[in-house]
Protein backbone atom coordinates (compact mmCIF):
# COMPACT_ATOMS: atom_id res chain seq x y z
CA UNK A 1 0.00 0.00 0.00
CA UNK A 2 2.65 1.90 1.18
CA UNK A 3 4.41 1.50 -2.31
CA UNK A 4 1.13 2.48 -4.04
CA UNK A 5 0.81 5.72 -1.97
CA UNK A 6 4.47 6.51 -3.02
CA UNK A 7 3.75 5.46 -6.47
CA UNK A 8 1.24 7.66 -7.14
CA UNK A 9 2.84 10.70 -5.59
CA UNK A 10 5.63 9.92 -7.84
CA UNK A 11 3.37 9.94 -10.59
CA UNK A 12 1.74 13.55 -9.99
CA UNK A 13 5.04 15.40 -9.02
CA UNK A 14 5.47 14.35 -12.45
CA UNK A 15 2.49 15.56 -14.05
CA UNK A 16 2.81 18.84 -12.17
CA UNK A 17 6.73 18.96 -13.84
CA UNK A 18 5.18 18.84 -17.51
CA UNK A 19 2.25 20.98 -16.50
CA UNK A 20 4.67 23.67 -15.60
CA UNK A 21 7.17 23.36 -18.55
CA UNK A 22 4.19 23.50 -20.98
CA UNK A 23 2.95 26.49 -19.53
CA UNK A 24 6.23 28.52 -19.46
CA UNK A 25 6.25 27.85 -23.18
CA UNK A 26 3.01 29.16 -23.90
CA UNK A 27 3.71 32.71 -22.45
CA UNK A 28 6.62 33.42 -24.84
CA UNK A 29 5.48 33.54 -27.84
CA UNK A 30 6.98 36.89 -29.46
CA UNK A 31 4.29 36.75 -32.10
CA UNK A 32 1.30 37.39 -29.27
CA UNK A 33 3.64 39.46 -27.82
CA UNK A 34 3.62 41.50 -30.58
CA UNK A 35 -0.54 41.46 -31.12
CA UNK A 36 -0.91 42.16 -27.70
CA UNK A 37 1.04 45.80 -28.39
CA UNK A 38 -1.92 46.55 -30.68
CA UNK A 39 -1.70 49.92 -31.46
CA UNK A 40 -4.49 52.79 -31.94
CA UNK A 41 -7.54 52.18 -34.16
CA UNK A 42 -7.55 56.02 -35.22
CA UNK A 43 -8.42 56.79 -38.61
CA UNK A 44 -5.52 57.50 -40.67
CA UNK A 45 -5.12 59.65 -44.24
CA UNK A 46 -3.65 58.64 -47.10
CA UNK A 47 -1.38 61.00 -48.72
CA UNK A 48 -3.37 64.06 -51.04
CA UNK A 49 -0.32 65.14 -52.84
CA UNK A 50 3.15 64.97 -54.10
CA UNK A 51 5.62 66.53 -51.89
CA UNK A 52 8.92 64.79 -52.13
CA UNK A 53 11.96 64.93 -54.61
CA UNK A 54 14.71 63.73 -55.93
CA UNK A 55 17.51 62.99 -55.67
CA UNK A 56 16.87 60.19 -53.18
CA UNK A 57 19.35 57.81 -50.16
CA UNK A 58 17.62 54.70 -49.98
CA UNK A 59 18.33 53.06 -46.92
CA UNK A 60 17.27 49.64 -44.72
CA UNK A 61 15.46 50.22 -41.12
CA UNK A 62 15.93 46.82 -39.55
CA UNK A 63 18.48 45.17 -42.71
CA UNK A 64 15.73 42.63 -43.87
CA UNK A 65 16.37 42.48 -47.56
CA UNK A 66 12.80 44.56 -47.98
CA UNK A 67 14.83 47.82 -48.97
CA UNK A 68 17.08 45.93 -51.75
CA UNK A 69 13.37 44.49 -53.39
CA UNK A 70 11.92 48.28 -53.11
CA UNK A 71 15.41 49.36 -54.65
CA UNK A 72 14.65 46.80 -57.27
CA UNK A 73 11.52 48.80 -57.85
CA UNK A 74 12.76 51.90 -57.90
CA UNK A 75 15.41 50.96 -60.68
CA UNK A 76 12.63 49.71 -62.96
CA UNK A 77 10.74 53.34 -62.24
CA UNK A 78 13.45 54.83 -63.14
CA UNK A 79 13.69 56.76 -60.20
CA UNK A 80 17.00 58.40 -59.16
CA UNK A 81 18.24 56.86 -56.09
CA UNK A 82 21.39 55.87 -53.99
CA UNK A 83 21.06 52.34 -52.07
CA UNK A 84 22.85 52.38 -48.67
CA UNK A 85 21.80 49.80 -45.98
CA UNK A 86 23.97 51.43 -43.34
CA UNK A 87 23.70 54.97 -44.32
CA UNK A 88 24.13 57.52 -41.69
CA UNK A 89 23.87 61.27 -41.66
CA UNK A 90 27.35 61.83 -43.25
CA UNK A 91 26.27 59.70 -46.75
CA UNK A 92 22.95 61.83 -47.19
CA UNK A 93 24.23 64.53 -49.58
CA UNK A 94 22.51 66.23 -52.13
CA UNK A 95 19.72 63.68 -51.19
CA UNK A 96 16.22 65.46 -50.63
CA UNK A 97 14.33 62.88 -49.97
CA UNK A 98 15.45 59.67 -47.35
CA UNK A 99 13.33 56.44 -48.02
CA UNK A 100 13.55 53.96 -45.00
CA UNK A 101 12.22 50.62 -45.35
CA UNK A 102 11.56 49.44 -41.97
CA UNK A 103 11.97 45.22 -41.26
CA UNK A 104 14.50 43.46 -39.24
CA UNK A 105 16.17 40.62 -39.73
CA UNK A 106 18.69 38.76 -38.13
CA UNK A 107 20.07 37.42 -41.01
CA UNK A 108 20.42 40.87 -42.49
CA UNK A 109 21.77 42.24 -39.29
CA UNK A 110 24.29 39.39 -39.27
CA UNK A 111 25.50 40.00 -43.42
CA UNK A 112 25.78 43.73 -42.48
CA UNK A 113 27.99 43.05 -39.64
CA UNK A 114 25.88 45.40 -36.92
CA UNK A 115 23.61 44.43 -34.34
CA UNK A 116 19.89 45.32 -33.51
CA UNK A 117 21.18 48.47 -31.20
CA UNK A 118 23.72 49.59 -33.34
CA UNK A 119 21.44 49.49 -36.03
CA UNK A 120 19.02 51.67 -33.68
CA UNK A 121 21.57 54.06 -32.73
CA UNK A 122 22.39 54.33 -36.68
CA UNK A 123 18.43 55.03 -37.46
CA UNK A 124 18.13 57.27 -34.80
CA UNK A 125 21.33 59.30 -35.82
CA UNK A 126 20.48 59.08 -40.10
CA UNK A 127 16.64 60.61 -39.18
CA UNK A 128 17.87 63.06 -36.77
CA UNK A 129 20.31 64.37 -39.69
CA UNK A 130 17.55 64.35 -42.21
CA UNK A 131 15.09 66.24 -40.47
CA UNK A 132 18.00 68.91 -39.73
CA UNK A 133 18.48 69.07 -43.16
CA UNK A 134 15.28 69.59 -44.30
CA UNK A 135 14.81 66.15 -46.09
CA UNK A 136 11.40 64.64 -46.91
CA UNK A 137 10.96 61.39 -44.89
CA UNK A 138 9.34 58.20 -46.29
CA UNK A 139 9.15 55.15 -44.47
CA UNK A 140 8.01 52.14 -45.84
CA UNK A 141 7.01 48.24 -44.24
CA UNK A 142 6.79 46.19 -46.73
CA UNK A 143 7.41 42.42 -45.47
CA UNK A 144 4.05 42.37 -44.81
CA UNK A 145 2.74 39.43 -41.87
CA UNK A 146 6.50 38.07 -41.82
CA UNK A 147 8.43 40.96 -41.41
CA UNK A 148 6.72 41.70 -37.76
CA UNK A 149 7.54 40.59 -34.10
CA UNK A 150 9.97 41.33 -31.58
CA UNK A 151 13.15 42.41 -33.75
CA UNK A 152 11.28 44.25 -36.85
CA UNK A 153 9.02 45.90 -34.35
CA UNK A 154 11.99 47.19 -32.41
CA UNK A 155 12.42 49.51 -35.66
CA UNK A 156 8.91 50.24 -36.68
CA UNK A 157 8.11 52.99 -34.16
CA UNK A 158 11.44 54.84 -34.22
CA UNK A 159 10.79 55.21 -37.86
CA UNK A 160 7.62 55.64 -38.45
CA UNK A 161 7.45 58.86 -35.60
CA UNK A 162 9.60 60.66 -38.11
CA UNK A 163 8.43 60.06 -41.30
CA UNK A 164 6.62 62.38 -43.49
CA UNK A 165 4.52 59.87 -45.32
CA UNK A 166 4.25 55.98 -44.72
CA UNK A 167 3.30 52.86 -47.19
CA UNK A 168 2.65 50.00 -45.48
CA UNK A 169 1.78 46.38 -46.77
CA UNK A 170 -1.70 45.76 -44.87
CA UNK A 171 -1.09 42.13 -43.76
CA UNK A 172 1.72 43.49 -41.73
CA UNK A 173 -0.32 45.68 -40.08
CA UNK A 174 -3.34 43.72 -39.09
CA UNK A 175 -2.55 44.98 -35.29
CA UNK A 176 -2.66 48.71 -36.42
CA UNK A 177 0.66 49.35 -35.10
CA UNK A 178 1.92 51.20 -37.79
CA UNK A 179 -1.64 52.75 -39.16
CA UNK A 180 -2.01 54.06 -35.12
CA UNK A 181 1.44 55.54 -34.94
CA UNK A 182 0.79 57.62 -38.04
CA UNK A 183 -2.78 58.54 -37.11
CA UNK A 184 -1.44 59.96 -33.78
CA UNK A 185 1.47 61.90 -35.22
CA UNK A 186 -0.55 63.09 -38.17
CA UNK A 187 1.48 61.39 -40.90
CA UNK A 188 -0.13 60.67 -44.26
CA UNK A 189 -0.39 56.51 -44.85
CA UNK A 190 -1.24 54.35 -47.68
CA UNK A 191 -2.19 50.74 -47.37
CA UNK A 192 -1.52 48.60 -50.11
CA UNK A 193 -2.45 45.13 -51.07
CA UNK A 194 1.43 43.92 -52.11
CA UNK A 195 5.12 45.10 -52.50
CA UNK A 196 4.20 45.59 -56.54
CA UNK A 197 1.51 48.01 -55.29
CA UNK A 198 4.72 50.20 -54.34
CA UNK A 199 4.55 50.73 -58.39
CA UNK A 200 1.29 53.37 -58.09
CA UNK A 201 2.20 54.91 -54.51
CA UNK A 202 5.63 55.45 -54.68
CA UNK A 203 6.12 57.77 -57.42
CA UNK A 204 2.95 59.61 -56.29
CA UNK A 205 4.65 61.24 -53.62
CA UNK A 206 6.88 62.55 -55.58
CA UNK A 207 6.62 66.16 -57.49
CA UNK B 1 11.77 -28.05 -12.23
CA UNK B 2 12.33 -24.50 -10.73
CA UNK B 3 15.90 -24.94 -12.94
CA UNK B 4 13.93 -26.35 -15.86
CA UNK B 5 11.45 -23.51 -15.95
CA UNK B 6 14.41 -20.78 -15.18
CA UNK B 7 15.90 -21.76 -18.49
CA UNK B 8 12.82 -22.03 -20.32
CA UNK B 9 12.23 -18.69 -19.61
CA UNK B 10 15.75 -17.36 -20.69
CA UNK B 11 15.53 -19.49 -24.07
CA UNK B 12 12.38 -18.27 -24.82
CA UNK B 13 13.72 -13.91 -23.64
CA UNK B 14 16.45 -14.92 -25.64
CA UNK B 15 14.44 -16.44 -28.52
CA UNK B 16 12.70 -12.92 -28.34
CA UNK B 17 15.15 -10.48 -28.65
CA UNK B 18 16.98 -12.52 -31.48
CA UNK B 19 13.64 -12.07 -33.40
CA UNK B 20 13.48 -8.36 -32.23
CA UNK B 21 16.52 -7.49 -33.46
CA UNK B 22 16.66 -9.66 -36.30
CA UNK B 23 12.83 -7.44 -37.25
CA UNK B 24 15.03 -4.35 -36.43
CA UNK B 25 18.52 -4.92 -38.17
CA UNK B 26 15.96 -6.11 -41.32
CA UNK B 27 14.02 -3.12 -41.24
CA UNK B 28 17.20 -0.80 -40.61
CA UNK B 29 19.00 -2.33 -43.89
CA UNK B 30 16.20 -2.05 -45.72
CA UNK B 31 16.39 1.51 -45.29
CA UNK B 32 19.49 1.59 -47.51
CA UNK B 33 17.08 0.89 -50.52
CA UNK B 34 16.56 4.67 -51.57
CA UNK B 35 13.91 4.76 -54.37
CA UNK B 36 15.21 7.08 -57.31
CA UNK B 37 13.40 9.11 -59.46
CA UNK B 38 11.74 7.93 -63.06
CA UNK B 39 13.84 9.09 -66.07
CA UNK B 40 11.92 12.22 -67.36
CA UNK B 41 12.09 13.87 -70.66
CA UNK B 42 15.07 15.57 -70.61
CA UNK B 43 17.05 12.95 -68.15
CA UNK B 44 19.97 12.16 -70.56
CA UNK B 45 22.29 10.87 -68.09
CA UNK B 46 22.18 9.62 -64.61
CA UNK B 47 25.63 10.30 -63.23
CA UNK B 48 27.48 9.96 -59.50
CA UNK B 49 28.59 12.12 -57.80
CA UNK B 50 31.89 10.60 -57.66
CA UNK B 51 32.31 11.21 -60.68
CA UNK B 52 33.14 14.87 -59.82
CA UNK B 53 34.73 13.17 -56.19
CA UNK B 54 36.58 10.10 -56.25
CA UNK B 55 36.80 10.46 -52.78
CA UNK B 56 33.33 9.42 -52.08
CA UNK B 57 33.15 6.49 -54.41
CA UNK B 58 31.75 2.98 -52.74
CA UNK B 59 30.41 5.03 -49.63
CA UNK B 60 26.82 5.79 -48.57
CA UNK B 61 27.80 9.26 -48.88
CA UNK B 62 28.02 8.83 -53.35
CA UNK B 63 24.52 9.98 -54.65
CA UNK B 64 22.92 9.95 -58.13
CA UNK B 65 23.46 13.06 -59.88
CA UNK B 66 20.48 13.27 -62.76
CA UNK B 67 21.76 15.33 -66.05
CA UNK B 68 18.77 16.85 -67.76
CA UNK B 69 20.63 18.57 -71.07
CA UNK B 70 19.19 20.87 -72.66
CA UNK B 71 17.87 21.32 -76.56
CA UNK B 72 20.31 24.12 -76.41
CA UNK B 73 23.85 24.99 -75.43
CA UNK B 74 23.12 27.62 -72.35
CA UNK B 75 23.75 28.18 -68.69
CA UNK B 76 24.52 25.59 -65.83
CA UNK B 77 21.71 24.87 -63.43
CA UNK B 78 22.35 23.19 -60.07
CA UNK B 79 19.10 21.59 -57.68
CA UNK B 80 19.39 20.03 -54.18
CA UNK B 81 17.10 18.42 -52.50
CA UNK B 82 17.47 16.07 -49.45
CA UNK B 83 19.85 18.34 -47.98
CA UNK B 84 18.22 17.19 -44.75
CA UNK B 85 16.11 14.14 -45.73
CA UNK B 86 13.54 14.91 -43.52
CA UNK B 87 12.58 17.77 -45.32
CA UNK B 88 10.07 16.35 -47.60
CA UNK B 89 8.89 19.16 -50.02
CA UNK B 90 13.42 19.31 -50.85
CA UNK B 91 13.60 15.75 -52.43
CA UNK B 92 9.96 15.59 -53.85
CA UNK B 93 10.10 18.69 -55.70
CA UNK B 94 13.79 17.48 -56.89
CA UNK B 95 11.59 14.45 -58.39
CA UNK B 96 8.98 16.66 -59.64
CA UNK B 97 11.44 18.84 -61.82
CA UNK B 98 13.57 15.31 -62.75
CA UNK B 99 10.26 13.83 -63.93
CA UNK B 100 8.33 16.60 -65.63
CA UNK B 101 10.91 18.99 -66.92
CA UNK B 102 11.38 19.63 -70.87
CA UNK B 103 14.86 21.80 -70.66
CA UNK B 104 15.47 24.31 -73.92
CA UNK B 105 18.42 25.91 -73.61
CA UNK B 106 21.51 24.95 -70.90
CA UNK B 107 21.90 22.02 -68.30
CA UNK B 108 20.59 21.37 -65.08
CA UNK B 109 21.81 18.93 -62.56
CA UNK B 110 19.49 17.58 -59.87
CA UNK B 111 20.50 15.61 -57.01
CA UNK B 112 17.30 14.13 -55.23
CA UNK B 113 19.58 13.15 -52.24
CA UNK B 114 21.69 15.64 -51.66
CA UNK B 115 22.81 14.25 -48.28
CA UNK B 116 22.62 10.39 -49.09
CA UNK B 117 23.49 8.92 -46.30
CA UNK B 118 20.86 10.51 -44.25
CA UNK B 119 18.19 9.20 -46.38
CA UNK B 120 19.01 5.69 -45.06
CA UNK B 121 18.18 5.92 -41.35
CA UNK B 122 15.62 8.11 -39.77
CA UNK B 123 15.11 9.58 -36.03
CA UNK B 124 13.15 6.89 -33.69
CA UNK B 125 13.61 9.45 -31.20
CA UNK B 126 11.31 11.72 -32.70
CA UNK B 127 8.55 9.17 -33.43
CA UNK B 128 9.07 10.10 -37.08
CA UNK B 129 8.03 8.10 -40.38
CA UNK B 130 10.19 6.14 -42.54
CA UNK B 131 8.07 5.93 -45.64
CA UNK B 132 4.68 6.84 -47.16
CA UNK B 133 3.33 5.75 -50.98
CA UNK B 134 2.14 7.79 -53.22
CA UNK B 135 -0.54 6.52 -56.24
CA UNK B 136 1.28 7.77 -59.12
CA UNK B 137 0.82 7.43 -62.62
CA UNK B 138 2.31 4.25 -63.30
CA UNK B 139 0.82 3.22 -59.64
CA UNK B 140 1.74 3.00 -56.24
CA UNK B 141 5.40 4.25 -55.41
CA UNK B 142 7.04 4.41 -52.28
CA UNK B 143 9.09 7.11 -50.64
CA UNK B 144 11.34 7.69 -47.51
CA UNK B 145 11.67 10.14 -44.60
CA UNK B 146 15.01 10.34 -43.85
CA UNK B 147 16.81 12.13 -41.18
CA UNK B 148 18.48 15.85 -40.78
CA UNK B 149 21.94 14.43 -40.34
CA UNK B 150 24.58 12.21 -41.72
CA UNK B 151 23.61 7.82 -40.90
CA UNK B 152 26.24 7.40 -37.62
CA UNK B 153 26.60 4.34 -39.31
CA UNK B 154 29.05 6.29 -41.54
CA UNK B 155 30.08 9.00 -39.60
CA UNK B 156 30.35 8.36 -35.46
CA UNK B 157 30.53 9.05 -32.88
CA UNK B 158 30.49 13.23 -32.77
CA UNK B 159 32.41 15.43 -31.48
CA UNK B 160 31.38 17.78 -28.49
CA UNK B 161 32.34 20.55 -30.43
CA UNK B 162 32.04 20.55 -34.50
CA UNK B 163 34.90 22.88 -35.78
CA UNK B 164 33.80 23.66 -39.46
CA UNK B 165 36.52 23.64 -41.54
CA UNK B 166 37.94 26.19 -43.29
CA UNK B 167 36.33 28.73 -40.59
CA UNK B 168 36.86 27.54 -37.32
CA UNK B 169 33.36 28.27 -36.43
CA UNK B 170 32.06 26.04 -33.52
CA UNK B 171 29.06 24.75 -33.38
CA UNK B 172 27.34 21.58 -31.62
CA UNK B 173 28.94 18.29 -31.94
CA UNK B 174 25.46 16.96 -33.59
CA UNK B 175 26.35 19.42 -36.48
CA UNK B 176 28.76 17.35 -38.15
CA UNK B 177 26.89 15.32 -39.18
CA UNK B 178 24.50 18.49 -41.29
CA UNK B 179 25.71 18.87 -44.64
CA UNK B 180 24.36 22.36 -44.48
CA UNK B 181 27.06 23.27 -42.17
CA UNK B 182 29.92 21.19 -43.72
CA UNK B 183 30.48 23.39 -46.47
CA UNK B 184 32.57 23.67 -48.40
CA UNK B 185 33.92 20.53 -47.04
CA UNK B 186 37.50 18.49 -47.79
CA UNK B 187 38.75 15.93 -49.90
CA UNK B 188 40.21 14.26 -46.89
CA UNK B 189 37.24 14.99 -43.85
CA UNK B 190 34.67 12.94 -42.58
CA UNK B 191 32.02 11.71 -45.22
CA UNK B 192 29.77 14.57 -44.19
CA UNK B 193 32.79 16.73 -45.45
CA UNK B 194 33.94 14.73 -48.17
CA UNK B 195 30.10 14.83 -49.86
CA UNK B 196 30.13 18.54 -49.49
CA UNK B 197 33.26 18.79 -51.04
CA UNK B 198 32.02 16.57 -53.90
CA UNK B 199 28.84 18.70 -55.05
CA UNK B 200 31.82 21.91 -54.51
CA UNK B 201 33.82 19.70 -57.54
CA UNK B 202 30.46 19.37 -59.64
CA UNK B 203 30.00 23.36 -59.21
CA UNK B 204 33.16 24.23 -59.91
CA UNK B 205 33.89 21.80 -62.73
CA UNK B 206 30.81 22.04 -64.16
CA UNK B 207 30.37 26.33 -64.16
CA UNK B 208 27.33 25.61 -62.24
CA UNK B 209 25.43 29.44 -62.63
CA UNK B 210 22.69 29.17 -60.52
CA UNK B 211 21.81 26.73 -57.45
CA UNK B 212 18.96 25.82 -55.43
CA UNK B 213 18.71 24.24 -52.01
CA UNK B 214 15.51 23.01 -51.14
CA UNK B 215 14.49 23.69 -47.50
CA UNK B 216 11.71 22.84 -45.08
CA UNK B 217 11.23 24.39 -41.42
CA UNK B 218 9.14 24.29 -38.49
CA UNK B 219 5.95 27.02 -38.75
CA UNK B 220 7.68 28.91 -35.45
CA UNK B 221 11.15 29.58 -37.14
CA UNK B 222 11.12 32.87 -38.10
CA UNK B 223 13.15 32.14 -41.73
CA UNK B 224 10.01 30.27 -43.21
CA UNK B 225 8.32 30.52 -46.62
CA UNK B 226 11.59 32.72 -47.30
CA UNK B 227 14.96 32.55 -49.61
CA UNK B 228 18.33 32.83 -48.09
CA UNK B 229 20.90 34.42 -51.00
CA UNK B 230 24.23 35.20 -51.23
CA UNK B 231 25.08 38.90 -51.22
CA UNK B 232 26.20 38.17 -54.73
CA UNK B 233 23.03 36.83 -55.37
CA UNK B 234 21.02 39.55 -53.81
CA UNK B 235 20.05 41.70 -57.38
CA UNK B 236 18.55 38.59 -59.04
CA UNK B 237 16.62 37.26 -56.12
CA UNK B 238 15.39 40.94 -55.49
CA UNK B 239 13.67 40.44 -59.34
CA UNK B 240 12.68 37.23 -58.42
CA UNK B 241 11.23 37.66 -55.46
CA UNK B 242 9.45 40.42 -56.68
CA UNK B 243 7.82 38.67 -59.26
CA UNK B 244 6.59 35.54 -56.74
CA UNK B 245 5.36 38.23 -54.98
CA UNK B 246 3.21 39.55 -58.06
CA UNK B 247 2.54 36.07 -58.62
CA UNK B 248 -0.12 36.18 -55.47
CA UNK B 249 3.06 33.55 -53.97
CA UNK B 250 3.77 34.98 -50.50
CA UNK B 251 8.07 34.98 -50.00
CA UNK B 252 10.46 37.20 -47.83
CA UNK B 253 14.02 37.44 -48.87
CA UNK B 254 16.65 37.67 -46.60
CA UNK B 255 20.56 38.02 -47.17
CA UNK B 256 23.06 35.22 -45.78
CA UNK B 257 25.11 36.17 -43.34
CA UNK B 258 28.86 36.58 -44.17
CA UNK B 259 29.78 35.40 -40.72
CA UNK B 260 27.93 32.18 -40.55
CA UNK B 261 29.61 29.24 -42.15
CA UNK B 262 28.84 25.96 -43.58
CA UNK B 263 25.75 26.77 -45.68
CA UNK B 264 25.06 26.74 -49.38
CA UNK B 265 23.98 30.09 -50.08
CA UNK B 266 27.71 31.26 -48.11
CA UNK B 267 30.05 28.68 -49.03
CA UNK B 268 28.88 28.40 -53.01
CA UNK B 269 29.00 32.14 -53.15
CA UNK B 270 32.26 32.12 -51.08
CA UNK B 271 34.45 29.14 -52.81
CA UNK B 272 33.10 28.83 -56.53
CA UNK B 273 32.32 31.39 -59.68
CA UNK B 274 28.49 30.73 -59.05
CA UNK B 275 26.21 33.89 -59.84
CA UNK B 276 23.53 32.94 -58.15
CA UNK B 277 23.45 30.68 -54.75
CA UNK B 278 19.83 30.19 -53.40
CA UNK B 279 17.97 28.55 -50.15
CA UNK B 280 14.25 28.01 -49.87
CA UNK B 281 12.10 26.89 -46.90
CA UNK B 282 9.08 26.03 -46.71
CA UNK B 283 6.23 25.20 -43.57
CA UNK B 284 6.35 21.59 -42.69
CA UNK B 285 4.60 20.49 -39.87
CA UNK B 286 6.64 17.36 -38.85
CA UNK B 287 9.37 19.71 -38.42
CA UNK B 288 8.52 21.48 -35.37
CA UNK B 289 8.63 21.24 -31.53
CA UNK B 290 4.84 22.09 -31.38
CA UNK B 291 4.03 19.31 -33.47
CA UNK B 292 1.78 16.59 -32.78
CA UNK B 293 1.91 12.90 -33.20
CA UNK B 294 4.35 12.61 -36.85
CA UNK B 295 1.51 11.06 -38.95
CA UNK B 296 1.28 10.58 -43.06
CA UNK B 297 -1.18 13.03 -43.13
CA UNK B 298 0.73 15.74 -41.38
CA UNK B 299 3.81 14.52 -43.49
CA UNK B 300 2.24 15.27 -46.43
CA UNK B 301 -1.25 17.45 -45.81
CA UNK B 302 0.28 19.07 -43.62
CA UNK B 303 -2.44 19.13 -41.06
CA UNK B 304 -1.85 19.25 -37.41
CA UNK B 305 -4.24 20.17 -34.51
CA UNK B 306 -1.62 21.62 -32.74
CA UNK B 307 -0.55 24.15 -35.01
CA UNK B 308 -4.22 25.16 -35.28
CA UNK B 309 -3.66 26.02 -31.68
CA UNK B 310 -0.35 27.39 -31.82
CA UNK B 311 -1.71 29.75 -34.88
CA UNK B 312 -4.72 31.03 -32.16
CA UNK B 313 -1.80 31.92 -30.12
CA UNK B 314 0.27 33.99 -32.56
CA UNK B 315 3.46 31.44 -31.94
CA UNK B 316 3.34 31.16 -35.55
CA UNK B 317 5.83 33.07 -38.66
CA UNK B 318 3.56 31.45 -40.96
CA UNK B 319 -0.24 31.91 -41.68
CA UNK B 320 -1.51 28.47 -40.95
CA UNK B 321 -5.32 27.46 -41.95
CA UNK B 322 -5.82 30.68 -44.55
CA UNK B 323 -2.84 30.76 -47.14
CA UNK B 324 -2.30 34.46 -48.35
CA UNK B 325 -4.13 34.38 -51.88
CA UNK B 326 -5.30 30.52 -51.52
CA UNK B 327 -8.89 29.85 -52.78
CA UNK B 328 -9.73 27.78 -50.02
CA UNK B 329 -9.10 27.66 -46.19
CA UNK B 330 -8.12 24.71 -43.22
CA UNK B 331 -6.06 23.21 -45.27
CA UNK B 332 -2.46 24.03 -43.43
CA UNK B 333 0.91 23.16 -45.45
CA UNK B 334 0.12 20.28 -47.77
CA UNK B 335 2.88 18.91 -49.57
CA UNK B 336 1.36 20.79 -52.82
CA UNK B 337 1.71 23.87 -51.75
CA UNK B 338 5.34 22.96 -50.40
CA UNK B 339 6.59 21.80 -53.64
CA UNK B 340 4.63 24.54 -55.46
CA UNK B 341 6.58 27.06 -53.57
CA UNK B 342 9.85 25.27 -54.05
CA UNK B 343 9.07 24.43 -58.03
CA UNK B 344 7.46 28.45 -58.36
CA UNK B 345 10.81 29.89 -56.79
CA UNK B 346 13.00 27.46 -59.20
CA UNK B 347 11.31 29.12 -61.81
CA UNK B 348 10.99 32.71 -61.21
CA UNK B 349 14.85 33.19 -59.71
CA UNK B 350 15.48 31.22 -63.05
CA UNK B 351 14.05 33.57 -64.99
CA UNK B 352 15.40 36.54 -63.43
CA UNK B 353 19.25 35.23 -63.71
CA UNK B 354 18.45 34.97 -67.33
CA UNK B 355 17.20 38.54 -67.60
CA UNK B 356 20.15 39.39 -66.16
CA UNK B 357 22.46 36.62 -67.64
CA UNK B 358 20.97 36.24 -71.38
CA UNK B 359 25.05 34.88 -72.18
CA UNK B 360 24.25 31.79 -70.31
CA UNK B 361 20.03 30.92 -70.10
CA UNK B 362 18.94 28.09 -68.62
CA UNK B 363 15.25 27.77 -69.85
CA UNK B 364 12.68 24.92 -68.97
CA UNK B 365 9.23 24.08 -69.98
CA UNK B 366 6.39 21.42 -68.18
CA UNK B 367 7.37 21.63 -64.52
CA UNK B 368 4.16 22.48 -62.30
CA UNK B 369 4.34 25.45 -60.29
CA UNK B 370 2.53 26.84 -56.62
CA UNK B 371 -0.81 27.19 -59.05
CA UNK B 372 -1.06 23.72 -60.91
CA UNK B 373 0.06 21.99 -58.00
CA UNK B 374 -1.73 24.26 -55.12
CA UNK B 375 -3.88 26.90 -56.42
CA UNK B 376 -5.66 25.32 -59.02
CA UNK B 377 -6.08 21.68 -56.60
CA UNK B 378 -9.36 20.67 -55.51
CA UNK B 379 -9.01 20.64 -51.59
CA UNK B 380 -9.62 17.02 -51.75
CA UNK B 381 -6.36 16.12 -54.17
CA UNK B 382 -4.26 17.91 -51.54
CA UNK B 383 -2.23 15.94 -49.34
CA UNK B 384 -0.52 13.93 -52.11
CA UNK B 385 -2.55 12.98 -54.78
CA UNK B 386 -2.26 16.18 -56.64
CA UNK B 387 1.27 16.05 -56.03
CA UNK B 388 1.24 12.28 -57.23
CA UNK B 389 -0.34 13.59 -60.40
CA UNK B 390 2.48 14.74 -61.75
CA UNK B 391 4.66 11.68 -60.99
CA UNK B 392 5.48 9.15 -63.20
Amino acid sequence: MKKKIIAAALALALALTMAACGGSSSSSSSAAASSDAAGSTAAVEGLKEAFAESPILLTSGGQSADYQMIGTVMSKLGMDCTVNNLATSADLGDAKTLIVVAGGSSKGLGAAGIDADGELARLTELLDGAKEKGLSIIVMHTGGEARRGDLSDKFIAPCFEKADYAIVVAAGDSDGLMSGLCAENGIPMDSINSISDVTTVLPAAFK
Amino acid sequence: MDKSKKMISAVVCLALSVAVMAASASSFLAARNVPLPERGPSVTEVKMLSDWFEGVKGTNADTPVYVLQGKKEGGKMLILGGTHANEVSGYMSAFTFIENAVVEEGTVYVLPYANHSAMTHNDPGEGNIQYFTLTTKSGERTFRYGSRATNPVDQWPDPDVYVHYPSGQQLSGSETRNINRSYPGRPDGNATEKEAYGIMELIRSEGVNIGFDLHEASPEYPVIDATVAHQSSMDVASVGCMNLLMEGMQMSLEQSPTNFHGLTHREWGDNSDINVAILMETANASQGRLRGATTIAQVLGGKDKCYDLSEKLGMLYVPWNQITGAPFSGVGHPIEERCGRHLEGIKQYSEAYNEAHPEAPVTYTGVPGYSELFLEADPSELGGARLASFLL
